[in-house]
């Protein structure tokens, strides 16, 4: 039957949809060579039709099974652009290493071409009344204050806050510190807020 | 095919659905359609089920290659039985994309009663779906879901309970109190870890 290397190529993004999952190299080669394969069949057919008029409704049914696989190829794509395109919301401009491996290279090429036009466009926000730019990737939600109190989940290392403070983020520890420092890390699932 | 659907994965799952098809012409070499079928060719007026993207752009050719039956979770049967009470159906087992199906399959339904259908199983079942989402331990239950019927009662839960912690928010000493003896809570049960 046509399109069903395609379908458990979807099936297996949709079972993930909060995370992204490992660029299917291998399965989709096979499916770009099952439409090499309909599309030869095809132009032989159709250049025989001129003989044997049935079988232009072969023809047909091959070229909506070539259409298929176009379409599902093209969801499966768009499907992780939008991943992608979280991931730089979420992770920020540089990806840890165990994620950058799941993108193909030119997803890879993507991220980074957004990325940099975020970025452009963060910079260029506010010129006009005298800021540099805001970073729009934090305060997703209104700060409820000033300083937070924060506990640190992973070994991070090194921190230097803005008044050149340099603090030792280990795992288990407790810090008592601005929101605005804060906030990107425990988004990254640095540290956590404790309330 | 409606082109806003065109990138959706779960359209793309749902017209992976399969409806019975009855063959208008001969197809040479896709004898491989009918699993039954020995020969290389499908004749005309064969009936198989094939996938409702095939059928649909089958359908649309002119002339159209194939008539698309309806599938027996929308005959008359089934009609009969979503008609008496929606609530006490399985929607896993019947099937998954139930709506979504039914509204493909409505156009081939001459007497337009599947869309009715659909419709009046929708009404009685979002009642059913509503009561449970607002209390938190009858989600599990209801009759089993079908997975747009989940996707929508899983938003739902989260918008309970976001509504609910923002009124509680709202009750500020309680709830100043309330955190103060979690967090006391907390530190008692570090400390008889420590």
């Amino acid at each position: 039957m046509f399109g069903e290397k395609v379908i458990e190529l979807l099936k297996e993004a949709e079972r993930n949809r909060e995370t992204i999952d490992l660029y299917n190299d291998e399965k989709i080669r096979q499916i770009i060579q099952e439409m090499h394969v309909l599309f030869k069949m095809n132009m032989s057919d159709a250049n025989a039709t001129t003989e044997n008029k049935t079988l232009w409704t072969t023809v047909q049914v091959r070229h909506s099974a070539l259409e298929r696989n176009k379409r599902c190829l093209l969801a499966y794509l768009y499907n992780r652009m939008i991943k992608i395109k979280t991931l730089r919301w979420e992770f920020g401009s540089v990806l840890p290493p165990d994620v950058r491996e799941l993108l193909s290279d030119s997803e890879y090429d993507w991220f980074s071409k957004y990325s940099t036009n975020l970025a452009t466009y963060m910079r260029s926000l506010g010129e006009d009344i005298g800021y540099s730019g805001i970073d729009l990737t934090e305060n997703l939600r209104p700060p409820k204050s000033l300083y937070i109190e924060v506990l640190c989940i992973t070994d991070y290392g090194k921190l230097e806050l803005e008044d050149g403070d340099v603090i030792t983020l280990k795992k288990n520890s407790r810090h008592f510190l601005p929101t605005s420092e804060c906030q990107t890390l425990i988004r990254q699932g640095v540290l956590k807020q404790i309330i | 095919m409606s082109s806003s659907n065109y990138l959706s994965i779960s359209d793309i799952l749902v017209t992976n659905e399969k409806v019975p098809c009855k063959f208008l012409l001969d197809l040479p070499k896709m004898g491989f359609l009918d699993p039954s079928a020995a020969e290389n060719d499908l004749k005309a007026g064969t009936n198989i089920e094939i996938p409702l993207w095939l059928a649909e752009s089958l359908y649309t050719r002119r002339p159209p290659l194939v008539s698309v039956d309806l599938p027996k979770i929308y005959k008359e049967t089934y009609r009969e039985i979503l008609n008496a009470d929606a609530c006490t159906v399985d929607m896993h087992k019947l099937g998954q994309h139930f709506y979504e199906l039914g509204c493909y399959i409505a156009k081939h339904d001459i007497k337009s009663e599947v869309s009715a259908t659909l419709l009046n199983t929708y009404r009685q079942r979002f009642k059913m779906i509503l009561s449970a989402t607002v209390s938190t331990d009858s989600i599990n239950s209801v009759q089993p879901l079908s997975a747009s019927e989940r996707e929508r009662t899983k938003s739902a839960v989260v918008t309970e309970r976001a509504l609910s912690s923002w009124l509680k928010i709202g009750d500020c000493p309680l709830t100043t109190a309330s955190m103060i003896a979690n967090h006391r809570k907390r530190k008692r049960a570090e400390m008889e870890l420590s």
